[in-house]
């Protein structure tokens, strides 16, 4: 199990690493209104893509738990869990919790 | 460094070649059948894994990331069917789209997060010259083919700035089950438009995959084929 404060921190740590190795500072001061995807977005696609599979790892690390973060009901829902790293969090939550 | 590759499609045929070359050239090498294998190698692990089943190949793949590193997938597993266009069952040809194209889909998008993960990988895509050749008798087959280059192509572009690279390896008419079923005629006739009139023998196509797979100056998305087109 994870809390929503511990999920924030993984990604939060996933995202700075990442701001690092792109090049990308602003990565690093994100907060959990930061948006990963569609307009004004921190992340490029492949970022995102890069960003899903790193975290994956993360959790598994931290839990035990193999996830799979870009299933089918991530992408059909109407608010997207990847467009803000809150929204994430409590995505990442949810399917470790299940 | 040691390096690890999965082959899928590996109880048999080409696939169980290359799986036997890669172990005597010092790879670590995991291999998909649905049925069993008679494979043995210390180096050498065998997964009962059906490509065509998405959740499966996840965790199957999800399991042996979790182990190290996945160097090389090869997507070799695949089946074929000859038949005119306007006979061939549509159950048939799904069966194709989701073996030979899903398949492939599937465990690339599998492999590929790993690979995303350690920036860095090599997935090579089975495919076969019947598509280049617009091979009458094979609409199906080729079909599922042609789809497979595409993906190569687009993956190829998507995955590149992660440093994982993305190519596609056919060849002609190989002695295998898959071709048992096509008349001589036949395939001297392949034989001779791609002007290897002697065929293609196992030993010469896993060759030919082994030389692609260490050949790191081939552009990401090439199709190559062991042909003369
Ligand atoms: N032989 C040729 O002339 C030729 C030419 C060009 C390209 N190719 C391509 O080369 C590849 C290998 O062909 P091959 O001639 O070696 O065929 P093969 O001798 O029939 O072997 C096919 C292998 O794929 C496995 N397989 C089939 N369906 C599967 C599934 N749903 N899930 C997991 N594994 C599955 C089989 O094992 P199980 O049945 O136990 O699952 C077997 O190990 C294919 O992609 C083929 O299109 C072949």
């Amino acid at each position: 199990m994870l809390t929503r404060e511990q999920a924030l921190a993984l990604v939060l740590r996933r995202l700075a690493l990442l701001g690092k190795e792109l090049g990308k500072p602003a990565l690093e001061q994100a907060d959990e209104q930061t948006r990963l995807f569609g307009e004004a977005a921190a992340l490029d696609s492949i970022g995102l893509v890069t960003l899903i599979a790193d975290l994956e790892e993360d959790i598994r690390v931290a839990t035990g738990k193999t996830v799979f973060l870009a299933d089918e009901k991530a992408m059909s829902r109407l608010t997207s869990p990847f467009r803000r790293t809150g929204l994430l969090a409590e995505y990442v939550v949810e399917i470790v919790g299940r | 460094m040691p390096s690890t590759a999965l082959i899928t499609g590996s109880s048999r045929g080409l696939g169980l070649a290359l799986a036997e070359r890669l172990l005597a050239d010092g790879w670590t090498v995991h291999g998909f059948a649905r049925g069993p294998q008679t494979l043995a190698h210390a180096r050498f692990r065998a997964h009962v894994v059906d490509v065509a089943d998405e959740a499966a190949v996840r965790t199957a793949i999800a399991a042996i990331a979790a182990e190290g590193r996945i160097d090389l997938l090869v997507n070799n597993a695949g089946t074929a069917s000859l038949n005119s266009v306007l006979l061939t069952p549509g159950e048939v040809a799904a069966t194709l789209m989701r073996v030979n194209y899903l398949g492939a889909f599937h465990c690339l998008q599998a492999a590929g997060k790993a690979m995303v993960r350690q920036r860095s990988g090599l997935i090579l895509n089975l495919t076969t010259v019947a598509v280049p050749l617009r091979l009458d008798g094979e609409a199906a087959y080729v079909a599922s083919k042609a789809a497979v280059e595409a993906l190569t192509q687009v993956a190829a572009a998507e995955l590149a700035p992660q440093g994982v690279r993305v190519l596609a390896a056919g060849f002609g008419p190989v002695d295998t089950a898959l071709t048992r079923a096509v008349p001589r005629g036949k395939l001297a006739e392949i034989n001779e438009r791609i002007g290897r009139p002697q065929g293609t023998t196992i030993p010469q196509a896993v060759d030919f995959l082994v030389a692609l797979i260490g050949d790191a100056s081939v552009p990401s998305g090439s199709i190559r084929y062991l042909a003369s087109l």
